[in-house]
């Protein structure tokens, strides 16, 4: 009888956990991302390292016109940027898929592995096919939904890595909990492009938490560009004039483009290579030049755009007001 | 009514520097992972780093890739986001080769509930430094509050109940709320141009650490100026000296070493080790730039003397040989009775005499014979050893500059 009861109230408690469990899940109005990667990814030699998100395409007319797909693409780079791979510039990738010969979006869905390896020279890419969109709202019920496709093409094998099918949701209405938010949320929804947005924004987190990501493996292997020693003609305590000439030499890594700067004032002031791993560039000071204690900072960049910086700590660019008349 | 009372609260102040707009894709920016004030703030703080990194794409700046960012701090030890803020910005600029850094703290993440009312509250304080000036470009913070409970007029007596706890234990809301909060906590830096004025500093604002560090180089500046200055000094005197002893043809040679025997002599001697303390404290506190150790004693400076010179009207004395280390416990009396031309290494010139002995001893400890001399002008001057074979002398000189990277030259030894 005990037994009984104890098994009576385990069960009452069971289903009052179910029943709180859905309840949460329907008003949560958003259910969570299944993704399924199709290769174990564990291997570091396995894992891509360039990723290209190509154009993403949309299957159907969209809520006042919305490009649902660029924007989701777009909102998709943004977080996806956050994950260990090296992912290739959206602007970067649809010049060489247009110098290629592509006029349409949906014309990327048709090239092969080898032709789109050969186009953008990444390892993976990423393909979004945008299936459904929907903004509705009307009465107590409002609802904004995204439903899309996207997988990532290893170019290398011309595997499907991971892959979902999703369908993003953000609504409200009658199973909302409170007056308040049935309210607000329709405000919301009525502004189109800003709740696809926050849609396409959703459906971007909840697909981030899936997707393998490399950056343990690749953290090991970084390395910037080293800049073993800088040298200035600046002395200490030494004060600027217009017409003078700020001499800057360094020594690092060869074959690589150098550059200075003069604290956040000036940037990017070319260092030439004059030979291997030796660079060396001026900066002659103009008349309007105001400079008060700036450090002369010296930059190597590799070709993946990693810096190395140094700062010259034995002098600094001082140019007076004063000394201008 | 309902909205008024129950509109989820936002505080938010943000402020930017003018500079903020130089920033172009040509500038690389860092997020730092964040600094948590619980550890149960991990979650939270991952998706509010992953919020600041889609935001901020969007900004005209570089980001550098997070995991590049992660690997080189975790190569240079710096794995605990709470020590983050206490490095200085530019030994960030090296470390990770940016040109601004964005260091971020989660300062609370409450979830309460009470029955028929649950609450969420978010505080987050954000601060963008350029690491090339140590100028604050971006600083905001941003307290976030949200709820659920009757103040939202429930649509039944069951959601009375439930929305309460569906609020506080769905993951989905703080996710929602903390995109929200990176959302309204970003638009400013990602439009700089269409701050108000009062969301502007009024002027520059540096970040404390930045100042710490470039005061302590302009001391340090300030410093080897002097010390040229007194190079300078000491070079024209020993030019003075020697033209001097050319034409009177003096065969002793005068003996300048100080002897601190005033009163006042001593006083100033204490004010200059008091100097010296502090100067070496500036120095030692500076945080390393790049792994390799400077030497901690003072360096004299005369770079642009770095190479020998010759000495002035040298004497050649026919029985010139080289002074073997046999030599170098004879008295320089001895040595200077011979009359023959000796030579020496400078190693520094000094106005102060307490920096003169920090080095005398540095070097002493390394088995060097060291001595102080001082020549008219009142300079302390640190030399190493003495000569009869200049040759010698630059072989000693230049193992000195390669050994303990200290500039020097060959001299004319004139006596201790």
């Amino acid at each position: 009888m005990k037994y009984w009861l104890a098994g009576k109230q385990n069960s009452l408690l069971q289903k009052l956990t179910i029943f709180i469990v859905s309840f949460g899940i329907v008003f949560g109005g958003c259910g969570t991302v299944d993704l399924k990667v199709r290769k174990n990814l564990d291997h570091p030699n396995i894992h891509p390292n360039t990723v290209a998100i190509l154009p993403f395409t949309l299957a159907g007319p969209t809520p006042e016109g919305v490009p649902v797909h660029r924007l989701f693409r777009e909102c998709f780079f943004n977080y996806f940027s956050y994950l260990g791979y090296v992912d290739v510039p959206l602007e970067t990738i649809d010049y060489k898929l247009q110098a290629a010969g592509m006029k349409k979006y949906k014309e990327v869905l048709g090239f092969s592995p080898e032709k789109l390896r050969d186009i953008l020279a990444v390892d993976a890419v990423i393909k979004g096919r945008v299936l459904e969109t929907n903004n509705f709202t009307g009465g107590i019920h409002a609802e904004t939904s995204i439903k899309a496709k996207i997988e990532m093409i290893d170019l290398r094998t011309g595997e499907t890595l991971w892959e979902t099918e999703h369908k993003e949701r953000i609504y409200s209405g009658i199973l909302s909990p409170t007056v308040v938010e049935i309210i607000q949320d329709q405000m919301d929804n009525v502004k189109v492009h800003q709740a696809l947005y926050k849609t396409a924004e959703m459906f971007s987190i909840g697909i981030m938490m899936k997707i393998p990501d490399p950056a343990e493996v690749w953290q090991k292997e970084i390395r910037l560009p080293e800049i073993k020693s800088i040298e200035t003609n600046l002395k200490p305590n030494q004060k600027l004039k217009p017409n003078d000439r700020i001499y800057v030499n360094l020594k690092g890594d060869a074959g690589l483009k150098g550059s200075f700067g003069i604290g956040s004032w000036k940037s990017n002031i070319p260092l030439r290579e004059i030979s291997p791993g030796m660079y060396s560039g001026s900066y002659i000071v103009q008349e309007s030049d105001e400079i008060s204690s700036a450090l002369i900072v010296g930059t190597l960049k590799n070709a993946q755009g990693l810096a190395g910086k140094r700062f010259y700590k034995h002098g600094m660019a001082v140019i007076e007001k004063s000394s201008l008349n | 009514m309902a909205l008024s009372v129950s509109a989820c609260a936002t505080d938010l102040q943000t402020r930017v520097a003018g500079n903020l707009t130089a920033l172009s894709k040509n500038q690389t920016v860092a997020i730092l992972p964040v600094e948590t004030s619980d550890p149960g703030q991990k979650e939270m703080a991952k998706m509010f780093r992953q919020g600041l990194y889609a935001n901020l794409k969007q900004s005209k700046f570089h980001l550098l890739e997070r995991y590049v960012i992660d690997g080189l701090l975790k190569q240079n030890k710096l794995t605990d986001p709470s020590t983050l803020l206490a490095i200085n910005p530019m030994q960030f600029g090296e470390i990770l080769g940016v040109d601004a850094i964005v260091f971020s703290r989660i300062n609370k993440v409450e979830r309460s509930y009470f029955v028929l009312h649950s609450s969420i509250e978010l505080s987050v304080s954000v601060q963008m430094v350029d690491t090339r000036s140590g100028e604050i470009l971006w600083r905001a913070e941003q307290t976030e509050q949200d709820f659920s409970g009757i103040g939202k007029i429930p649509t039944g007596i069951t959601t009375a109940l439930f929305a309460p706890i569906q609020f506080v234990t769905n993951k989905f809301n703080l996710s929602r709320m903390t995109s929200n909060m990176v959302d309204k906590l970003t638009v400013l830096v990602k439009h700089p141009n269409e701050a108000d004025r009062e969301n502007q500093f009024e002027k520059p604002v540096i970040a404390k650490n930045a100042t710490n560090e470039l005061k302590k180089i302009e001391d340090l500046q300030q410093l080897k100026a002097e010390w040229q200055e007194a190079m300078i000094l000491d070079e024209e005197a020993e030019l003075s000296d020697s033209s001097e002893n050319l034409e009177s043809n003096k065969e002793s040679l005068v003996e300048i070493t100080t002897k601190p025997d005033s009163n006042s002599v001593k006083k100033n001697i204490m004010q200059a080790r008091s100097l010296v303390q502090e100067r070496k404290r500036v120095e030692s506190e500076m945080p390393p730039l790049s792994p390799k150790k400077e030497a901690k004693i003072p360096v004299p400076i005369n770079l642009s003397q770095a190479t020998t010179v010759e000495p002035i009207a040298v004497i050649e004395s026919k029985e010139a040989r080289p002074i073997t280390r046999s030599h170098v416990g004879t008295s320089a009396k001895q040595l200077t009775s011979r009359k023959t031309q000796l030579y020496t290494i400078q190693v520094g010139a000094y106005k102060t005499k307490a920096h003169a002995r920090k080095l005398e001893q540095s070097l002493k400890r390394k088995g060097y014979d060291v001595f102080i001399t001082r020549n008219g002008k009142n300079i302390y001057r640190v030399q190493v050893d003495r000569f009869e074979s200049k040759e010698d002398a630059i072989k000693l000189a230049h193992r000195i500059q390669i050994k303990e990277k200290l500039k020097n030259f060959v001299t004319r030894f004139s006596g201790v």
